[in-house]
């Protein structure tokens, strides 16, 4: 009688020591998260539970906040290192006298934007020699200020992983409403909602598989880079009330492949790392079993205007992860194609390595010590100066229409003392612009008529546009002033570089 | 179909010599891209195959410079499969099997005319004119 009970008390839950003796005896039975939805759907939870006792997760995915701590070792006569750089990118030096951290969003100083810490780190887990260079102030134990050398992985003490955040258990899909091509950490978002981006492995995504975090906590034992790592806690950012959990990881980079570690560049923005990360998740009772059979099709994320550069930037609509993987989704009744940005096939990859690790006894699951939090908030920065927009800042446009000749404008360029006439319609609405240069331009060219000159490609910004936002423009065009519009294209007036400058330098 | 790439110096930009050629080899040319303004610049066409090497001649003949039309080269042992170029293809010559593998169609792609996806991914294992 006993015995029948505790017969049934095992069918209702399993633990990790039990899935572990059954690793040990070669009897776990462990499928990748993709096959468990399937039998799943197939046979039904109860069933799926009383057979399954693992099953494995994957992404490989972006995530800047990754990077690598290195010990070098002393050199003779020994050095406190106050700056450091690997190849040309610099590294971290916030610790004792040869511990640095390479962050992979650190870009090179000779080849920005090509080549970063993400890189570095790639390179040394490749074998690769990389070339130290090194400054330091000097003390009374640590005398010398310079050093030159090189490096590999095998000449370091220790080469560890430790990422801040990683595996992001969902994220946004990215679309641009401008009407001009961004470049951004969701990648090449073309103009006029011509292209949209997504991240995350969705139903394949550790994470999302065990969304209370019952069985992914501190001291779980991962797959991390091509090796076991570990989770150290929640990252940065975790943001759990919002199904955006985030983890914190760390693993033996020695023992890594880069296959699994990619240095990466988004163009424009900056250098990262992607991260391959697989989780076991351990069915212990048949609500696990249950979760883990979530499809793509329940999990949504919003499409995000990043044309839109603020923080809270306009959200279009909702999409599933299921749309998103079928590579087009509608956008204002238009059919665009959408890029993942994460590897699916590496996601895959890794969720079947790490099966075939746990049935060959190479892997052993372990309980975490302490789990992730449930209810931290992802707060905004608190700013203690008010944001500026060009509302404050922008003042009355000087403005001519088309068929005004240049003589006229020329003198009214002089009279107001002003280097843009923006040039409007009878409704006041945008038509152009001209600049002092133009006119010096249509004098020396021997041109005629206004409309010969008239700038029409005008780069323009909105009164509750960020000031920064609208300077951002003008550096990157190379202009010297906005025309200030409102939804209608009617000009409501202009804002200068020099209001910015007089604004800054006023501070 | 053949593809060429046209290209047009400054000097005989204003002339219309892809429209001379069409109207005097009775022979239709799809502009597939073009990027030319006064400073010169090049095009993009496709050819009957039958026609391909007269058309190119007569071309050549009235100044024009042909090169040949190549697809983006994909560096297979760089590529991570995340499909960052996908949505950036305007001729979906970008496609992502089921496996989500990423193929590349080098009938279909553009190739030096657009580089669209070139910068696009973050591995760099897309290069153009190789």
């Amino acid at each position: 009688m006993l015995e029948n009970i505790r017969g049934c008390n095992t069918l209702e839950k399993r633990t990790v020591t039990e899935i572990n003796e059954k690793i040990r005896q070669g009897e776990v039975q462990v499928l990748t998260v993709e096959e468990m939805k399937k039998l799943v759907e197939e046979k039904g939870v109860k069933k799926a539970f009383k057979e399954v006792d693992v099953v494995t997760t994957g992404t490989f995915g972006a995530m800047c906040s990754s990077g690598a701590v290195i010990n070098l070792g002393h050199s003779d006569p020994p050095i406190k290192i106050q700056r450091a750089w690997i190849n040309d990118v610099e590294v971290a030096h916030t610790g004792a006298a040869v511990d640095l951290y390479i962050g992979a969003a650190q870009m090179s100083e000779t080849k920005p934007f090509e080549y970063g810490g993400g890189h570095v780190i790639e390179d040394l887990i490749s074998g690769k020699e990389v070339e130290l260079r090194a400054i330091a102030y000097g003390t009374a134990c640590y005398p010398r200020t310079k050093i030159e050398t090189l490096i590999s992985k095998d000449d370091l003490n220790q080469f560890i992983l430790l990422n801040f955040r990683n595996c992001y258990q969902r994220y946004v899909c990215a679309t641009n409403s401008n009407d001009e091509i961004l470049y951004t950490y969701m990648g090449k978002l073309l103009s006029h909602f011509g292209n949209a981006t997504f991240s995350g492995a969705g139903e394949l995504n550790p994470l999302m598989n065990d969304p209370d975090y019952e069985t992914i906590g501190v001291g779980t034992r991962i797959f991390l880079g091509g090796t076991q790592g570990y989770v150290i806690g929640e990252g940065t950012q975790h943001d759990p009330r919002n199904q955006m959990g985030t983890l914190m990881v760390r693993g033996d980079c020695k023992k890594m492949s880069a296959e699994f570690i990619r240095g990466a560049t988004f163009t424009k923005y900056g250098t990262t790392l992607y991260v391959g990360i697989g989780i076991p998740i351990p069915i212990l009772n048949e609500e696990m079993a249950k979760k883990v059979a979530i499809r793509d099709e329940e999990i949504f994320v919003s499409i995000v205007d990043y044309g839109v550069p603020r923080r809270d930037r306009p959200k279009l609509r909702k999409v599933s992860y299921k749309e998103l993987k079928s590579g087009k989704i509608v956008i204002n009744d238009r059919t665009v194609k959408v890029s993942p940005l994460s590897s699916l096939k590496k996601a895959k990859e890794i969720a079947e390595i790490l099966k075939h690790w746990i049935a060959e006894g190479i892997f052993y699951l372990s309980a975490p010590v302490e789990r992730l939090p449930l209810d931290t908030v992802f707060k905004p920065m608190r700013q203690t100066r008010d944001i500026i927009f060009v509302e404050a800042l922008m003042r009355q446009a000087t403005t001519c229409r088309e068929d005004e000749s240049i003589e006229k404008v020329a003198k009214r360029i002089i009279t107001n003392s002003v280097n843009h006439i923006v040039v409007v319609d009878a409704q006041e609405k945008l038509r152009g612009i001209i600049t002092s240069w133009d006119i010096t331009r249509a004098v020396a060219e021997n041109k005629k008529s206004l409309t010969d000159i008239i700038i029409r490609k005008v780069i323009t910004t909105t009164p509750n546009e960020p000031v920064e936002a609208a300077a951002r423009k003008m550096t990157q065009h190379n202009i010297s002033a906005l025309p200030v519009i409102n939804k209608e294209g009617k000009v409501l007036g202009i804002v200068t570089s020099e209001d910015v400058a007089k604004l800054i330098g006023g501070k | 179909m053949t593809r060429a790439i046209l290209k047009f110096s400054k000097e005989i930009t204003s002339e219309p010599i892809t429209s001379q050629i069409i109207i005097e080899h009775k022979t239709p040319i799809n502009i597939l891209t073009a990027h030319i303004d006064q400073q010169g610049g090049e095009i993009l066409v496709e050819i009957p195959s039958a026609q391909a090497e007269k058309i190119i001649e007569a071309f050549r003949k009235k100044g024009v410079t042909v090169e040949p039309h190549k697809p983006v080269k994909v560096d297979k042992e760089k590529c991570i499969s995340c499909g960052a170029c996908f949505s950036l293809c305007p001729v979906n010559a970008i496609k992502i099997n089921e496996d989500f593998s990423v193929a590349f169609n080098d009938e279909k792609c553009l190739g030096s005319a657009c580089r669209l996806c070139v910068d696009t991914c973050p591995v760099r294992a897309i290069k153009v004119g190789v």
